[in-house]
């Protein structure tokens, strides 16, 4: 089965861990998930909701974000979601003990790459269907699964761009709601000028035919 | 010539890729434009990771452009010497005077791109490797007029000429000076501002500014002559009493550019000095005149014969000269209490002295017919390039990178008419006792070309900085105004990254495509009938066995194994099993893995596996009658174990592959080794291993060769696996574990350091260099991914590379030009690093200098690397002709171009005077000799070791250094580390060096032979061997017992020293009259006449007489 886990810092998105796995059959190219996922890392902020799965065409990302360090990780759609999440859990809870007090400090890219070989076989146990009904107890653990927010990838990797895109329509609005105000200004001041224009044409008619008629 | 046709077709000095400005895109595949940089937090850091409060945000600026002496600030302008094209009138070198030949070279990528295609196509060997056919045009007198260098020469006689005024020429220089200030006018404002650098640089110099007008003095009355000199006393050592007069002779008025530089016979004076000392004596002098003085050439005849003396007693290196700059300046004040006296007068060692500067030690004349002793005593250094002093203390280490030639010449066509080829010489990935790291969030690299900061860049002003190579301005990044070592704000140019010519970055994560891949290691072993007979499995699994905790990498490090004969066979490793599993596949046919998961495993966690596997190996396959061997499956499976992460894998092969895919033929007829006209077969048989190694290439999978054979086993096509690979091939011919303890233990050693040597995985090469010069050809073993970009899925430390280049653009407006190799590499730490190697060599526009700047071993190697490229693509009797007339055309051109007398006999530069001898001493190498008897394997093995080794090695195979070592002393000896090593000295390769009564030690690179004479002294058998005569010397002597006698400590210090040097392990043999191996020492005896190879004497009337044709 193909997958990659990344672990990544939020502050600024610098990768910490990585462990890629890729299956011969699939023949997927991963590159392609793979500058995703550090785009994704690079979003992610303090605000972003800290569970959410996020769809990529036949294959889901699935993340959490805790105490400063995003862990995300990309599997098959099939992949059910409860296993992700706990799967996640458990390699957030070793990676917190193990590291978790110099991430802050870290400059180099991938610092903790040693962890690849607890993430390899963690998530080993985890996709093995034969190991995976002893994990029965994660079930109940995780209850609150349906919750979690589900997205799309493009969409969030978007979402600046689609803001930006609104706001230029907006203004394009504004100007134009401007410039339809001094049209209309324009144009009752023409059919003012031609009222009175007529009235008066009406009023000489008038007074030359009263002096030319009367007189 | 009989050769010259050949060349013709060659002249296709590649007009190569775009400079490096046209570049697209970061060297390094998506690399996001620099403005995405995310800041981050920690902001930068050099080691020691400096907190982020010190920034100082005060007012940095002002201390910057207050020292405009800085001459970091003020890099390139080289003490104001544009390139002194202004009395260029007569100078046959400017202009873009390109041969028609030159005008339709094939495209660039030719000569590279001939990697990719199928290599029996015959190609027409590209370019470069040959100059012009057709003789120079140009004849003495048009050398005569090229201005050397302008005011570059001797400068200390500055004074001559206000003194002494020939009318037309310091006419012609009156005018010069003019033109060279509106041309630094003309230079962008900021770093060419000329007196600012000028005065940069005396700087250095403790130059007691009086001495100019001495200098006058001395030499006036040796000037009033303009005649020819009387023919005096030989000048130099040399016995030929007429060629050495001065060039002088001819001078007629004109002269004065000319002979300066050219009047070869100044005894020593390495062109380093002209820089600086031109600049010393220059400046004080208040008009330009003063600096053109130093053109006048002719140094009086009484003068040279003063100097000999101290010559010939002293012959200094120039590179040790330029060590002593300097001190060159102190006699000269002294010169002035005589007050004017006759050259004569001046104690010998004075006037030695200020000869120094006024020729050149590399361009003095050598009559190698004449000259027999021209072998150094101790071995050669590299050419120091003749550059300011204070960029020449930053440059590149030559070990790491070095040119063929220390002065690049302005254009092709003067590059052509020197005949010399142009090229680096790389050892990037060097162990380095010490390399600067820096780790930081934005690794600053030009805009355009991306090229790293370096220490040749010039900085405009705090905020900009000028790329040295594509010359754009770029702007500094605030962070780089901070510097970690000294911690201050506002000093970019004190930075590490602009201190250092070698730096490591660690690279931000824009460098990486992927993580970080593991270390990850496969061995492949061969285990038919052949190899256990070998008895190398032993060996092998012991040294694994022994090193294990020694094989670089980290907790994530992976081993595997796969052995194979007629089947595969896996091992299933995985942890749990109580002993490893093995699992025989034998459709070879259609290759698959068994297990994927569990044949690769972590070495920490299945330690005790790999360990009980190593330990029964050897045994499991005693008793194997198994004959075939099935290699080329058993590389597919190894492909399909590593594809995933990459890593390196380690084949040992024993025989010729002769099942499934990838089997070959016996190619070779021993009857033919000696007698065929033309060697045969030097080119793979298949494309196979070269395709496999291409799809290797591709996921950052590198194949190291370990060929164990007593039989031909093609190694031209198995070699293929590791050349594409970017992986190694070690040869060791005839190997068992009884009959030949000499390669049991190399092959031991060698595995020891294979094992435990650093390094670098899924590495990329790049190498740029300045806009203007172009790179076509590459040699080593890669995979040449784009135009400059090497792919290397490993680089290890012993790996070593050359380039060719050619000048596609006039390089005029510069004085200096940069060459930059960037090696990006994942450590066995998982650490992604960027390694920056930056070299700069000065541009010069006459030929003289160029010969100056020759660097005979760098070129000699160069040359070794494009024969061996014609004998495959040609044939060999090309290769050797090409050789031959590689030494034919610079010499001639030498003496057609920059003497200006005619002579007879074979005229050298000193600099290039052991150029016969290295080109004599590769025909007769292994890999390019006739007429004895070579196995194709061996010669093949020979060629891959020139293309591959790094030079200094590369030379000892060329040309072995041979010492007496039975009367060793403590005189002059070296101490490392409490350990005293004699220093011989080097003797010639001749045998009649050789004497009954001593014993003679030759290191010919990956063996050394102790050659022990009939009348040896019996103390010496005694004390060093423990034999009490000569008859009682072993035949099968592999090392020295370890005596508790003062000579044999001295003996085995040398000979540990001599091998420490090397990463590989040579075997020593010691060796008799009778012994088996005299006949591959009396081969290595370049100097001497075989049966099918010319003396060196004689190949020097070869010489002779083709150059005088």
């Amino acid at each position: 089965m193909t997958s990659l886990t990344m672990i990544a810092r939020v502050a600024d998105g610098l990768p910490l861990a990585a462990s890629i796995q890729e299956d011969e059959q699939s023949g997927r190219d991963l590159q392609h998930y793979q500058s995703q996922a550090k785009q994704l890392c690079r979003k992610l902020n303090a605000q972003s909701p800290d569970r959410c799965t996020l769809e990529a065409g036949d294959m889901n990302f699935h993340y959490i974000i805790a105490q400063g360090v995003c862990y995300l990780f990309l599997c098959e759609a099939s992949f059910p979601k409860k296993m992700a999440f706990a799967y996640l859990e458990d390699i957030h809870s070793e990676f917190y003990d193990q590291y978790g007090r110099r991430v802050p400090t870290v400059t180099r890219p991938y610092s903790f790459i040693e962890f690849d070989t607890y993430i390899q076989k963690t998530k080993k146990s985890y996709v093995d269907s034969r190991a995976r009904r002893n994990l029965g107890s994660i079930n109940t653990e995780l209850q609150d699964v349906q919750r979690i927010m589900v997205a799309n990838i493009e969409e969030v990797l978007q979402r600046g761009e689609a803001l930006s895109a609104l706001d230029t329509k907006a203004s394009n609005l504004s100007s134009l709601s401007k410039k339809y105000r001094s049209d209309a200004k324009y144009l009752n001041t023409r059919s003012a000028y031609a009222k009175v224009a007529a009235v008066a044409v009406f009023f000489i008619t008038l007074i030359i035919y009263l002096r030319f008629w009367w007189l | 010539m009989t050769h010259q046709p050949n060349y013709s077709p060659m002249q296709a000095k590649a007009p190569a890729p775009p400079g490096p400005g046209l570049y697209p895109s970061g060297p390094y595949q998506p690399v996001p434009p620099v403005s995405s940089y995310q800041p981050v937090p920690p902001v930068s850091s050099y080691q020691p990771v400096p907190p982020v409060s010190s920034y100082q945000p005060g007012p940095p600026l002002t201390s910057y452009p207050a020292s405009p002496g800085q001459p970091l600030l003020t890099r390139p302008p080289m003490g104001g010497l544009p390139s002194h094209t202004p009395p260029q009138s007569a100078s046959p070198s400017p202009g873009p005077r390109l041969p028609p030949a030159q005008a339709t070279p094939p495209p660039p990528s030719v000569s590279s791109s001939s990697y990719y295609q199928n290599p029996q196509q015959p190609q027409p060997m590209a370019p470069s490797w040959q100059y012009n056919t057709a003789p120079p045009p140009m004849g003495p007198p048009a050398s005569m007029s090229t201005p050397p260098r302008g005011p570059v020469a001797n400068h200390v006689n500055p004074a001559v000429s206000s003194t002494a005024p020939p009318p037309p020429s310091s006419a012609v220089y009156t005018s010069a000076p003019p033109a060279h200030v509106s041309h630094s006018a003309t230079q962008p404002p900021g770093p060419r501002m000329p007196p600012t650098s000028a005065h940069g640089y005396t700087q250095p110099g403790t130059v007691p500014p009086p001495m100019n007008p001495m200098a006058p003095h001395t030499y006036q009355p040796s000037r009033a002559p303009y005649g020819p000199p009387p023919t005096g006393p030989p000048p130099t050592m040399k016995a030929t009493p007429p060629p050495t007069g001065p060039p002088m002779g001819n001078a007629t008025p004109p002269p004065p550019k000319a002979v300066g530089t050219v009047a070869g016979n100044g005894p020593q004076a390495p062109n380093s000095y002209n820089h600086v000392d031109n600049k010393m004596a220059g400046l004080p002098q208040p008009g330009p005149p003063g600096r053109h003085l130093g053109h006048y050439p002719s140094l009086p005849p009484g003068y040279q014969n003063t100097s000999t003396p101290h010559n010939t007693t002293s012959p200094m290196h120039p590179a040790m000269q330029a060590a002593t700059q300097p001190y060159t300046q102190a006699p000269q004040p002294y010169q002035q209490p005589p007050g004017g006296p006759g050259p004569a007068q001046l104690s010998p060692s004075l006037a030695a002295m200020s000869l120094q500067s006024s020729t050149p030690e590399a361009l003095r004349v050598v009559n190698l017919l004449q000259e027999r002793n021209l072998l150094p005593p101790r071995p050669i250094p590299a050419p120091t390039p003749c550059l300011p002093q204070d960029l020449q203390k930053i440059n590149c280490n030559p070990e790491v990178f070095r040119s063929t030639l220390t002065s690049i010449p302005q254009t092709q066509s003067l590059l052509n008419k020197a005949k010399m080829p142009l090229g680096l010489l790389l050892h990037p990935f060097k162990d380095l006792s010490q390399l600067p790291v820096v780790t930081s969030s934005t690794i600053v690299r030009c805009r355009s070309c991306r090229t790293y900061i370096n220490p040749f860049v010039s900085f405009l002003d705090q905020r900009r900085w000028k790329c040295n190579l594509c010359y754009r301005v770029n702007d500094v990044p605030e962070e780089f105004m901070y510097n970690p070592v000294s911690r201050s704000y506002g000093e970019p140019h004190k930075r590490p990254e602009v201190q250092n010519a070698t730096i490591e970055f660690i690279a931000p994560s824009e460098y990486m495509l992927r993580p970080p891949q593991p270390a990850v290691y496969l061995f492949v072993l061969d285990v038919s009938h052949n190899a256990v007979e070998t008895g190398y499995l032993n060996v092998f699994c012991q040294s694994l066995l022994d090193n294990i905790n020694a094989l670089p990498g980290d907790s994530r490090t992976k081993v595997g194994f796969i052995t194979f004969d007629s089947t595969i066979h896996f091992y299933n490793l995985q942890e749990g099993l109580s002993q490893p599993q093995m699992l025989i596949v034998s459709d070879i046919e259609d290759i698959f893995l068994p297990t994927p998961d569990s044949l690769l495993v972590n070495l920490n966690e299945c330690k005790e596996l790999v360990q009980d596997l190593l330990k029964s190996l050897p045994t499991l396959f005693e008793k194997t009658m198994e004959t075939q061997s099935a290699l080329g499956s058993a590389l597919q499976a190894a492909f399909k174990l590593l594809s995933p992460t990459g890593g390196r894998m380690s084949v040992f092969q024993t025989q010729l592959p002769n099942l499934g895919v990838g089997a070959l033929q016996s190619r070779e007829d021993p009857n033919q080794r000696a007698s065929a006209k033309d060697i045969q077969h030097l080119s793979p048989a298949t494309d196979f291993y070269k395709k496999l190694a291409l799809d290797c290439s591709g996921q950052q999978v590198a194949v190291d060769l370990f060929l164990l054979s007593s039989q031909y086993c093609d190694l031209a096509s198995l070699g293929c696996i590791s050349r594409y690979s970017a992986g190694s091939v070690y040869y060791y011919p005839s190997y068992h574990h009884q009959h030949n303890p000499a390669q049991v233990e190399c092959f031991q050693k060698d595995l020891k350091r294979y094992i435990t040597r650093k390094i670098g995985f899924e590495a990329v090469m790049r190498i740029r260099c300045t806009k203007g010069l172009s790179i076509h050809t590459f040699h080593g073993n890669f995979f040449v991914r784009s135009t400059d970009l090497l792919s290397l899925p490993n680089v290890n430390p012993d790996a070593g590379f050359a380039v060719q280049m050619s000048i596609e653009e006039n390089l005029d407006d510069m004085q200096v030009v940069s060459f930059q190799a960037a090696l990006l590499y994942t450590s066995s730490k998982g650490e992604r690093r960027i390694r920056v190697h930056t070299l700069c060599l000065p541009v010069v526009n006459s030929l003289s200098d160029i010969f100056a700047g020759a660097d005979v071993q760098a070129i000699s190697g160069l040359l070794a690397c494009m024969a061996v490229d014609r004998s495959v693509t040609a044939s060999l009797s090309d290769a050797r002709d090409a050789m031959t007339n590689a030494a034919i055309d610079s010499l001639t051109s030498y003496r057609q171009s920059v003497l200006t007398i005619q002579q007879p006999g074979l005229l050298a530069p000193a600099c290039l005077r052991l150029f016969p001898l290295f080109i004599l001493a590769l025909l007769k190498q292994k890999s390019f000799r006739t007429g004895t008897s070579t196995r194709l394997d061996d010669r093949v093995f020979a060629m891959c070791q020139l293309k591959y080794q790094p030079l200094a090695y590369a030379m000892l195979m060329i040309h072995p250094s041979l010492y007496r070592i039975d009367d060793l002393t403590d005189e002059g000896a070296l101490n490392i580390s409490e350990r005293t090593i004699p220093q011989p000295i080097l003797l010639q390769l001749s045998v009649e060096k050789l004497s009954r009564e001593a014993a003679f030690l030759m290191d010919a690179g990956t063996v050394m032979y102790l050659w022990i004479g009939r009348n040896c002294n019996p103390n010496f058998l005694s004390q060093v061997l423990g034999v009490p005569s000569y008859a009682s010397v072993p035949d099968n002597l592999f090392m020295l017992p370890e005596l508790d006698t003062a000579e044999s400590q001295r003996t085995r210090a040398f000979i540990g020293w001599l091998r420490d040097q090397r990463p590989f392990f040579p075997s020593l043999r010691v060796i008799r009259d009778e012994s088996q191996w005299k006949a591959s020492f009396m081969q290595n005896m370049i100097e001497d006449r075989t049966e099918s190879a010319l003396s060196y004497y004689e190949f020097l009337l070869h010489l002779q007489q083709q150059i005088s044709k």
